[in-house]
C-alpha cells in the first residue's frame, strides 16, 4: 500500500490547466440584475463579509425579532389577567410598525448607504459598466435588493407575530388565522408604503454622499428633522394662509398615515398631515412624488458618474 | 414580452474573418467641451496583442471607453468585431473584458466572490461563474488565496485579481489599461508573461501603457496616440530583423556616408555618428567595406536592435512637423 502511494507520488505532475472557454448560454441583462440583487442582499446582511460587517444589521434584526417576542409575551401576560381590555392595549400588526419604527429607520439608512456608496468609493462601477449592464439595470437591481431586505425586515417579524398571536388565541390557532386574513394584504401594503418612502430618501442621500455613516446620518436627520420642521412651521405660522402645506414636510409620518388608512383607522389625527387637514390620499401622493423626484435625481447623478 | 429564448443567448464566440480588424475606427473624434480628447482617428486594430502607447492625456482611456460603448463619439464611427458599437453596446460588452487602471476592487469581498460576481455580470450563470472564478484565479496564481479578502491583498495580487475579472467571462477582446502599473520588477514580469499567454487562449488584447519596454515584450502591433491624434500604427518588428550598426568616426563622416549610400543601405547621421540599418545584408560586412573604401577612422563601433522608442520618436517628430 505504501509502495503504491510512493509510486503515484513519483508519477504526479503539475498540470497547467490553461484557460477553458465558455460555450454555454448567457443570461443577459436579466442575469446581471439577478446578480446585483443577490450581491446587494449579501452586502447589506454582511454575508461573506468579515464579522464586524454583520454586527449592525444583525443587531437591528435581533431587536426587531425580540420586539415580537416581547409583544407576544405581553399579550400572553395580559390574557392571564381578569381585565380583558388590557390585551387590547398591546400593539399588534398596525402598532408593530410604530413599535420598531426607529429600528426600521436605522436599518433603511444603513441598507441604502451600503447598497450604493461602496460601489462608487471602491471604483467598481468601472468594472460593472464594462459588462452588458445598462445604468437602468444597475439601479433596478439595487432597488430590488433594497426591497428584498427592507420588506423582509418588516414582514418576517410580522409573520412571527401573527403566528404567535394565533398560538395564544383562545379561539384556536386555525380559527384565528381564518378570521384575520385581512392582515395578509394590509401588512404587506403598509410595508410597501414604508419601503417606497425609505428607498426614495435613502437612495437620494446615498447617491450624493460618499461616506456610509454620513449618508445614513443625513437620512436619519432628514427623516426625523423634517418632522420637527413641519411641526414648528405649522405651529409658528398657524394663521398664515397656506402654512398648512408645511405639514407635508413631515415625510416620516406619511407612511404611518397611509398605513392607518390601509388598516381602516380613520381617526389618525395624531399625524401632522392629518392635523393640517390633509387626507391620507395626499400622503400617498407625497410618497409617490418623492419616489419620482428621487428616481430622477439618482438617475441624473449616476448618468454624470458613468 | 421577451421570451426566455431571447433572455438566454447562446455562446457568442464566432470565427472572425481572416484579416478583419478587431477594432475599426473612421474619422473618430471625441470632444469634452473645449477639450479634444481624440482627433480624426482612423485605426484598424488587428487580431493579436496590440500595444496602445501615449503620454497621460493622449486619449488612450477615451479610446478604450469608446470601444466599450460607455461614451459616444462626437463624430465618426467605431466598430468592434465588425459591429458598430452604437448598434449593440451591451451585446459587444459581453465579448469584451476590461481591466481599469485605477482601483476597482471591493475590499470587503473575497477574490473568489468578486470574480464570480464579475462573471455573472458578464452573463455566466451563477454555478458556472463560481467554477470559472476558481479556474481563473488559479490561472493568475491566486488559487490558494481566493478566499482571502481583497483588502488584505498586496498591490501585485490586486492587479492579478483585476486581470482575472477581465477574462473570467471568456471575452474575445481584453482591454488592459496600464496592467503593470504599480508593480515591482518581478510582479511586472509575471503580469506581462500572463498577458502574453492570452494569445494562446485565443484572446485579442489591446494593452495600454506608457512603458515602451512592456509593449515591446508583449505586443505584435503598436498604436501610438499623441494629444488625441493617431501618429503611428504598425506591426512591431521581431527583434533581430532590424539590426543596426552605429559607428562614430574621427573627422568628417561624409566620405563614409557616401560609401554606405553607394551600397544602397539606409544611413542616418547624427554628428560624427553614422548609423546603418539593414534587414537582409550583414551590417558588419557593409560597414567594413564602406570604412575601407572611405578611409575613415573609427572612434567607436557598436550594434543595437531597432528600438520601439526610436520608431515612436521619429513618428512623433514627423507628426509635429
Amino acid at each position: 500500500m505504501a509502495d503504491a502511494r510512493e509510486t503515484s507520488r513519483d508519477q504526479a505532475t503539475i498540470v497547467d490547466r490553461g484557460y477553458r472557454h465558455y460555450d454555454g448560454t448567457r443570461t443577459g441583462s436579466r442575469g446581471a440584475v439577478r446578480a446585483i440583487v443577490r450581491e446587494g442582499f449579501r452586502r447589506v446582511m454582511g454575508f461573506r463579509r468579515k464579522a464586524k460587517r454583520k454586527l449592525l444589521p444583525w443587531t437591528l434584526i435581533v431587536v426587531a425579532l425580540a420586539s415580537v417576542v416581547i409583544l407576544v409575551a405581553i399579550t400572553w401576560a395580559t390574557s392571564q389577567t381578569p381585565v380583558e381590555e388590557l390585551t387590547e392595549l398591546v400593539p399588534r400588526y398596525r402598532g408593530y410598525f410604530d413599535f420598531i419604527s426607529v429600528v426600521a429607520l436605522l436599518f433603511a439608512a444603513y441598507a441604502g448607504a451600503q447598497l450604493l456608496i461602496p460601489d462608487r468609493t471602491d471604483g467598481v462601477l468601472n468594472v460593472y459598466f464594462s459588462r452588458p449592464l445598462a445604468l437602468r439595470h444597475y439601479l433596478i437591481g439595487k432597488v430590488l435588493a433594497f426591497a428584498t431586505v427592507i420588506l423582509s425586515f418588516w414582514l418576517m417579524p410580522q409573520l412571527l407575530l401573527h403566528l404567535g398571536l394565533a398560538a395564544l388565541s383562545r379561539e384556536g390557532f386555525l380559527s384565528y388565522l381564518g378570521r384575520t386574513t385581512d392582515i395578509l394584504w394590509q401588512v404587506p401594503l403598509a410595508a410597501l408604503a414604508y419601503f417606497v418612502l425609505h428607498a426614495s430618501l435613502s437612495f437620494l442621500t446615498a447617491s450624493f454622499i460618499n461616506r456610509v455613516g454620513a449618508a445614513a446620518a443625513a437620512f436619519l436627520i432628514g427623516s426625523l428633522g423634517l418632522n420637527l420642521v413641519a411641526l414648528f412651521a405649522q405651529e409658528a405660522a398657524d394663521d398664515t394662509p397656506g402654512s398648512r402645506w408645511a405639514a407635508l414636510l413631515a415625510t416620516e409620518q406619511h407612511p404611518r398615515y397611509v398605513r392607518d388608512w390601509i388598516f381602516g383607522v380613520h381617526e389618525s389625527v395624531e399625524w401632522i398631515p392629518a392635523q393640517a387637514g390633509f387626507g391620507p390620499g395626499v400622503s400617498l401622493a407625497v410618497i409617490v412624488g418623492l419616489a419620482v423626484v428621487s428616481a430622477a435625481l439618482v438617475g441624473w447623478r449616476y448618468r454624470r458618474l458613468t | 414580452m421577451r421570451s426566455r429564448e431571447s433572455e438566454l443567448v447562446t455562446a457568442h464566440r464566432t470565427t472572425p474573418e481572416a484579416g478583419a480588424p478587431i477594432i475599426k475606427t473612421g474619422g473618430l473624434y471625441k470632444h469634452y467641451g473645449n477639450i479634444r480628447a481624440l482627433e480624426d482617428v482612423d485605426l484598424d486594430v488587428q487580431p493579436g496583442v496590440t500595444g496602445l502607447i501615449g503620454a497621460n492625456g493622449a486619449g488612450k482611456t477615451t479610446l478604450i471607453r469608446l470601444v466599450l460603448g460607455l461614451i459616444r463619439p462626437t463624430y465618426g464611427q467605431i466598430s468592434v468585431f465588425g459591429t458598430p458599437v452604437a448598434e449593440d453596446p451591451a451585446g459587444l460588452r459581453e465579448r469584451i473584458g476590461y481591466m481599469p487602471e485605477n482601483k476597482c476592487l471591493p475590499l470587503d469581498q473575497t477574490a473568489a466572490d468578486f470574480v464570480a460576481y464579475a462573471a455573472e455580470l458578464g452573463g455566466i450563470p451563477p454555478v458556472e461563474a463560481r467554477r470559472r472564478a476558481s479556474e481563473t484565479l488559479f490561472l493568475v496564481g491566486l488559487h490558494e488565496e481566493r478566499f482571502r479578502y481583497l483588502g488584505d491583498f498586496s498591490t501585485g495580487m490586486q492587479q492579478r485579481v483585476k486581470l482575472a475579472q477581465s477574462i473570467v467571462h471568456d471575452p474575445e477582446l481584453v482591454l488592459l489599461d496600464e496592467p503593470a502599473s504599480g508593480l515591482d520588477p518581478a510582479g511586472r514580469d509575471q503580469m506581462l508573461a500572463l498577458i502574453a499567454r492570452f494569445r494562446e487562449f485565443g484572446m485579442n488584447v489591446l494593452f495600454s501603457s506608457h512603458i515602451l519596454d512592456d509593449i515591446e515584450r508583449t505586443c505584435d502591433w503598436v498604436v501610438m496616440l499623441d494629444a488625441g491624434r493617431l501618429i503611428h500604427s504598425a506591426p512591431l518588428d521581431p527583434p533581430g530583423e532590424g539590426d543596426r550598426l552605429s559607428v562614430e568616426v574621427y573627422g568628417d563622416p561624409g566620405p563614409l556616408v557616401d560609401a554606405l549610400t553607394r551600397q544602397g543601405v539606409s544611413v542616418t547621421v547624427d554628428g560624427a555618428v553614422v548609423t546603418v540599418v539593414t534587414r537582409s545584408e550583414d551590417a558588419f560586412a557593409v560597414m567594413r567595406d564602406a570604412l575601407e573604401s572611405s578611409g575613415s577612422s573609427v572612434r567607436r563601433l557598436g550594434t543595437s536592435l531597432s528600438r520601439l522608442e526610436d520608431v515612436l520618436v521619429a513618428a512623433a517628430r514627423e507628426a509635429n512637423g
